[in-house]
């Protein structure tokens, strides 16, 4: 009998930061398309179903010609790619947080070579707790830890149920760990969100909190732990004998955790907000073991951060302008760079800046030449001047990423890249030679 | 005073990095020389003869004046790292102006960009206009900033002025920032800053203060709840000396950082 379909077993799921390894796809050897995922997500699923033959995907090099995209050979993307880059003044690299290790180290290379401004979307979610870890420190842990220890858990202004789906009955919540035999009931929830969010709904303790005020909360709470007796009645819509409560429930604890997601880095007060949920749960290692840690969104942001930080020394907002690499957020970040209208050329690898970015920097952005590395048509592709088209890392192409929690983790290829995509580390390379020819080097 | 003066002869597209404008680069130096001094615009190394005109001479740092003319909207650093003498701007500025100075002084006779002032060590910087965020603040990473030195900003102040400020009573080093009023966050991980405002502060002023003195004039939008009332006072003295009249709420803060703390911060009644 001849096999039809071959399953490809313990794959690692590119899509969150959870970075599930556990999924297994059925390839159909004749059509080479994916006919069944399991183990995974809704939204993982979807990803590896989006790779199949579609509209919406790209597989030949485009460049805009008197306004419409036309199919052009590698040669000539390539070389219009690089004439763009080399001829720009001030450019800038960013994305780089869906794609694995070894593109986004061509990135640091690429942006080395050009003088360039390199970013990663770290840059517009959790940028701000990278700041506030710089600031004060972090203590934090691997998720195997969570899963084995952990016995309070408090999700602060995230909602894994939506974001990271299977993050609860793979570390933090159901999943039963070397000594939380009992799984669920061995472990305390606690929300705290503006929102009645569907992980509110399951946790033991909600805590609803007004919007953008988790600053005072965080404030008070360590205020309360150091024994000081506060002079107001309620903080952030939470009376004081919730917070006594919730502190006493911190204290007891054996070994707790906060997860925090965009609630708190994107909320008002952003990095300060982490900065005082580091030195909570800092301070509550004086009772208990206490950790945090971040729920990064896209499956290799924190990959993204570990390869520009071994590269250049920074994780994100970096400027090569000197010749040597600076770091400033606020000042080299592309948001802020593009509200000042400073970039006058942008190359754009695997990140939709388009659909993400406020409208006004969006609007500078595609006022100026565009390059998309990028696998499917979005918002970003749709307004750049070359479209080189990307096979999928971790469904297309082999590659490393990193976990939420900063583990490695190798993608697998489980079929071929369609029509005449390339891989993202290879497009890049294709660049850099380019663009090393055309400067002389 | 000996006088240098500059004019800015283009209008600028990229931000213009010009660290070496300060009277320690310019004492001593011909006007050929000073227009040979490097400038970054865009990723390209310049000279600043490229985009400034030049005229006058110094020899000494200390009694060098620095007078530059046109839009510096956008030119960052001037007057990095001066140890003497003194800059008058008659335009707005761009970023960084004055940072890690320790002598000398600054004149901005228009609105400053971010990070003015930025881990001052010494001298005074004189913003005859609104000042952006970060204004005498520590960069990215640094657990002391602002050491010493006076910072003067006429209208508002952006949010995190005086981050991780750091005073020394050995050495009388009292980093002080007076502005007219301040965005949010202002003096936040102060460790013995003095901060004085005219008018309003928005939210959490004060934030992880370990000691220090912070008077506002007016109102605070929002309070830390970790700030505790102390009582009223009639007036303020202030570790430099100076002291402030008018009758003042005295809150103790932040109790974040220890139950009994020395942080004060002090609210018009």
């Amino acid at each position: 009998m001849v096999e039809k379909v071959k399953t490809f077993e313990d794959v690692c799921c590119p899509f969150c930061g959870t970075l599930c390894d556990d999924l297994e796809i059925d390839v159909d050897l004749k059509t080479d398309q994916v006919v069944e995922v399991r183990n995974g997500c809704q939204i993982g699923t979807k990803k590896y179903f989006s790779s199949n033959p579609s509209d919406h995907r790209f597989t030949k090099p485009l460049i805009r010609k008197n306004g419409e995209h036309v199919e052009v050979s590698w040669d000539e993307a390539i070389d219009k790619a690089a004439d763009i880059l080399v001829k720009a003044q001030r450019p800038l690299l960013y994305g780089f947080s869906s794609t694995e290790c070894d593109a986004q180290s061509r990135g640091v290379e690429l942006a080395e070579i050009l003088n360039a401004i390199l970013d990663n979307t770290a840059s517009v979610c959790h940028g701000p707790s990278l700041l506030a870890i710089q600031d004060v420190g972090a203590s934090l842990a691997t998720l195997g830890e969570i899963k084995n220890r952990a016995d309070t858990i408090i999700f602060w202004g995230s909602n894994p149920v939506h974001a990271h789906p299977r993050h609860l009955s793979r570390y933090s919540d159901f999943i039963r760990g070397y000594f939380r035999t009992d799984g669920r009931n061995d472990r305390y929830i606690v929300v705290v969100d503006p929102r009645n969010t569907h992980t509110a709904q399951i946790a033991d303790k909600y805590i609803r909190i007004n919007p953008s005020e988790d600053y005072e909360l965080i404030q008070a709470i360590r205020a309360v732990l150091r024994g000081a007796d506060l002079d107001v009645k309620e903080v952030s819509g939470v009376s004081i004998e919730d917070i006594k409560e919730l502190v006493e429930i911190l204290k007891s604890s054996n070994f707790g955790v906060v997860f925090f997601g965009m609630g708190l880095t994107q909320s008002l007060a952003h990095h300060r907000n982490v900065d005082t949920a580091i030195r909570l749960v800092a301070e509550l290692n004086d009772y208990t073991k206490f950790l945090l840690i971040p729920m990064r969104g896209h499956y290799n942001v924190a990959g993204a951060n570990q390869v520009f930080t071994w590269n250049t020394g920074y994780a994100y907002s970096i400027d090569f302008s000197r010749g040597y690499p600076r770091y400033n957020p606020g000042e080299f970040s592309s948001v802020d760079l593009l509200m000042r209208d400073e970039v006058d050329a942008a190359l754009i690898v695997a990140s939709d800046p388009g659909s993400n970015f406020p409208a006004a920097s969006v609007k500078n952005l595609f006022k100026h030449p565009l390059i998309a590395i990028e696998p499917h048509k979005t918002p970003t592709s749709a307004f750049a001047d070359v479209v080189l088209p990307a096979a999928i890392a971790g469904i297309e192409c082999e590659g490393t990423a990193y976990r939420m929690d900063k583990v490695p983790l190798r993608l697998r290829k489980v079929k071929e890249p369609p029509g005449e995509t390339l891989s993202d580390k290879e497009i890049l390379e294709r660049l850099i030679e380019k663009v090393k020819e055309k400067l002389g080097e | 005073m000996d006088e240098i003066k500059l004019k800015i002869k283009k209008k600028l597209e990229f931000p213009l990095e010009a660290d070496s404008i300060t009277p320690d680069n310019f004492a001593g130096k011909t006007v050929a020389e000073i227009k040979k001094l490097p400038l970054y615009y865009a990723t390209k190394k310049v000279t600043l003869g490229n985009f400034f005109d030049v005229s006058g001479k110094s020899i000494e740092v200390a009694n060098t004046k620095i007078i530059i003319e046109g839009d510096l909207s956008n030119v960052k650093r001037i007057g990095e790292k001066m140890t003497g003498g003194e800059i008058e701007i008659n335009s707005a500025v761009g970023m960084h102006i004055g940072n890690n100075m320790s002598g000398g002084k600054i004149v901005v006779n228009g609105n400053a960009d971010d990070w003015a002032g930025a881990m001052l060590q010494g001298g005074e910087l004189e913003i005859n206009g609104d000042a952006g965020h970060y204004v005498g603040s520590a960069y990215r990473g640094y657990w002391q900033g602002m050491k010493n030195g006076i910072i003067k900003v006429k209208g508002k102040v952006g949010v995190e002025s005086m981050l991780w400020a750091k005073s020394s009573k050995p050495a009388n080093k009292w980093p002080t920032l007076y502005c007219g009023s301040a965005d949010s966050f202002l003096g936040i991980h102060n460790h013995g800053g003095t901060i004085v405002v005219e008018g309003n502060v928005d939210r959490c002023a004060g934030a992880d203060q370990a000691w220090g003195n912070i008077v506002i004039k007016g109102k605070v939008s929002r309070l830390l709840p970790s700030y505790k009332k102390v009582g009223e006072v009639k007036e303020v003295q202030l570790p430099n000396g100076e002291v402030i009249k008018g009758k003042f709420i005295e809150y103790s803060g932040d109790h974040t950082i220890k139950k009994e703390t020395n942080g004060r911060l002090y609210i018009a009644a």
